[in-house]
């Protein structure tokens, strides 16, 4: 008897998703790079310094254009409600793994629902100083200068959410890397991590 | 050979913060004494600069002044500013002349922002080099001078401004615009030299009525090796001279600051994730099917 699997991401918002999630691991690699001389070898990955720069602001173009349809995808999923908000004061049951005392959990967990807001505030940060960093002959030294700190400041916020995301996404829960790449999951896996979803059943 | 090619800061490198020490002491470290009341406006210096450097000729056209350019550019690093002044409210113009072109300031901003290691370079001996090989062409720089001095080039994608002849330095020759500056507005040599030359200067002036003639040398960037004698030293503005230029705004200190936070951020995260899967480790579903 084969396992009934449960459809959790169509093929669009697995090819969307991944756009955005390559498209910000070089982001991250290159700006990081700009940042760090220490990391000034990570811009090799991308041919190099001179070559990285130009390349910078075109990928995130393709990122802002991969969120923004994420964003679209996946809103409507994304508002907390009253559970979301119980479940976020039970956040340290559900970091020991005491799932009797967490509540249960829909489509997304409040957890991810906030990294979801998160960044797609971030993202709209990225891109209007991105833009002004772009574009550096049509603005003062002071705007530049601001526009690279809060640029800066917005790496820091991503990149310190996308390591628990990463984190959380696969090695500390097996069983989720896979929704993210064949599109399903398990129906134990459902069970343990979102009891309030019922998802479409697909045959193997 | 006097030590003339010592360095003092790469950009990107922990000297841009801490100059190294020069290995060699006691190396010259030259000035450009530009007095613009012997200026005739001749632009003998624009020509030399252009001869000397190799920089491509740009087409003029004459837009109501005296001036050759209205800007600088990638091809041209220096520019004689003809700012046209009344004095007083009589109806005497007069040119208050800027030699527009790299300052050489002690504490380059310009270096201070740029994020691609060895793309400038500071000397021991005054001079800041721009070295286009290693400039990925953000235009950091641009935003960090706080004279407006570099420039991009938009088609080898990277900024260049006045190296001070650093060829001819190397050699113990004087820059291209000080040789050729027929009446010696342009002088140029030890920096020690220049200021005592520039009080006498000031001080001639001030015999002859310029009662607020001073040296342009300012703190806020340590000092500069191109320094001005200005015969309006009340009128700083007028010769497009900041009054309190800077070196280090305050948001490229903010970021150094952020930077710092950021790495232990990041690397905080890192961390927790590590000792949350070593402690709590991963959560499995049952499989019972
Ligand atoms: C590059 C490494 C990344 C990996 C390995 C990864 C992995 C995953 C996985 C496995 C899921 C599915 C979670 C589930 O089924 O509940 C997911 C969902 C999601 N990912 Fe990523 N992702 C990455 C990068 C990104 C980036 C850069 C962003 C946005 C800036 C992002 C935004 C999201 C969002 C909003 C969701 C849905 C909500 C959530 O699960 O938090 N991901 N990711
Ligand atoms: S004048 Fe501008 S370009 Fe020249 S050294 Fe100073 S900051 Fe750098």
């Amino acid at each position: 008897m084969v396992t009934p699997l449960i459809k959790r991401f169509s093929f669009v918002e697995r090819i969307v998703h991944w756009v955005v999630g390559i498209t910000f691991v070089a982001l991250l690699a290159t700006g990081l790079a700009f940042a760090y001389p220490s990391l000034f070898w990570l811009t090799m990955f991308l041919g190099g310094g001179p070559a990285a720069r130009v390349l910078h602001p075109q990928i995130g173009v393709l990122f802002g254009v991969g969120i923004l349809f994420m964003f679209g995808l996946w809103v409507r999923d994304m508002f907390l409600d009253r559970q979301d908000r119980a479940w976020l004061g039970a956040i340290k049951h559900y970091a020991t793994h005491d799932r009797d005392n967490v509540p249960p959990a829909g489509k997304y967990n409040a957890g991810q629902k906030l990294f979801f807001w998160v960044q797609s505030v971030l993202a709209i940060l990225f891109m209007v100083t991105g833009g002004l960093l772009w574009f550096p002959e049509s603005f003062g030294a002071t705007w530049l200068n601001t526009a690279r700190l809060l640029h800066y400041a917005s790496t820091l916020g991503g990149g310190l959410f996308l390591i628990v995301h990463v984190y959380l996404g696969t090695v500390a829960y097996p069983g989720t890397a896979r929704s993210m790449i064949e599109g399903t999951v398990t129906p134990a896996w459902a069970k343990l991590h979102h009891p309030r979803w019922t998802g479409d059943r697909v045959d193997r | 050979m006097p030590d003339t090619l010592a360095i003092k800061r790469i950009s990107a490198s922990p000297s841009a913060l801490i100059p190294l020490a020069s290995l060699r002491s006691g190396g010259p470290v030259y000035s450009k004494l530009v007095d613009i009341s012997k200026c005739i406006g001749c632009k003998g210096c624009e020509v030399a600069c252009k001869e000397w450097n190799d920089l491509k000729v740009e087409q003029t056209t004459n837009f109501g002044s005296f001036q050759s350019h209205k800007d600088l550019s990638s091809n041209t690093w220096l520019l004689m500013r003809f700012n046209e002044v009344e004095l007083g409210d009589g109806d005497d113009l007069t040119w208050m002349i800027k030699k527009d072109a790299c300052l050489h300031c002690e504490e380059p901003g310009c270096l201070f922002a740029c994020p691609a290691p060895g793309a400038i370079v500071q000397y021991q001996n005054g001079i800041v080099d721009f070295n286009q090989d290693n400039c990925i062409g953000c235009q950091y720089c641009v935003s960090g001078c706080p004279f407006d001095i570099p420039r991009y080039d938009k088609e080898t994608k990277t900024v260049a401004k006045c190296n001070m002849c650093i060829d001819r330095v190397e050699a113990g020759l004087e820059p291209a615009c000080v040789k050729t500056c027929p009446t010696n507005a342009i002088e140029w040599g030890i920096k020690e030299d220049m200021l005592a030359l520039a009080d006498k200067k000031i001080d001639r002036l001030r015999e002859r009525g310029y009662e607020h003639a001073a040296v342009y040398n300012p703190g806020g960037v340590g000092g500069t090796h191109m320094m001005y004698v200005v015969p309006h030293g009340d009128r700083l503005e007028d010769y497009r001279l900041p009054a309190h230029p800077t070196a280090s705004p305050g948001q490229l200190r903010g970021l150094n600051v952020l930077q710092r936070v950021g790495s232990y951020l990041l690397g905080f995260g890192v961390i927790s994730a590590l000792v949350h899967f070593l402690a709590v480790g991963p959560e499995r579903p049952e499989e019972s099917v």
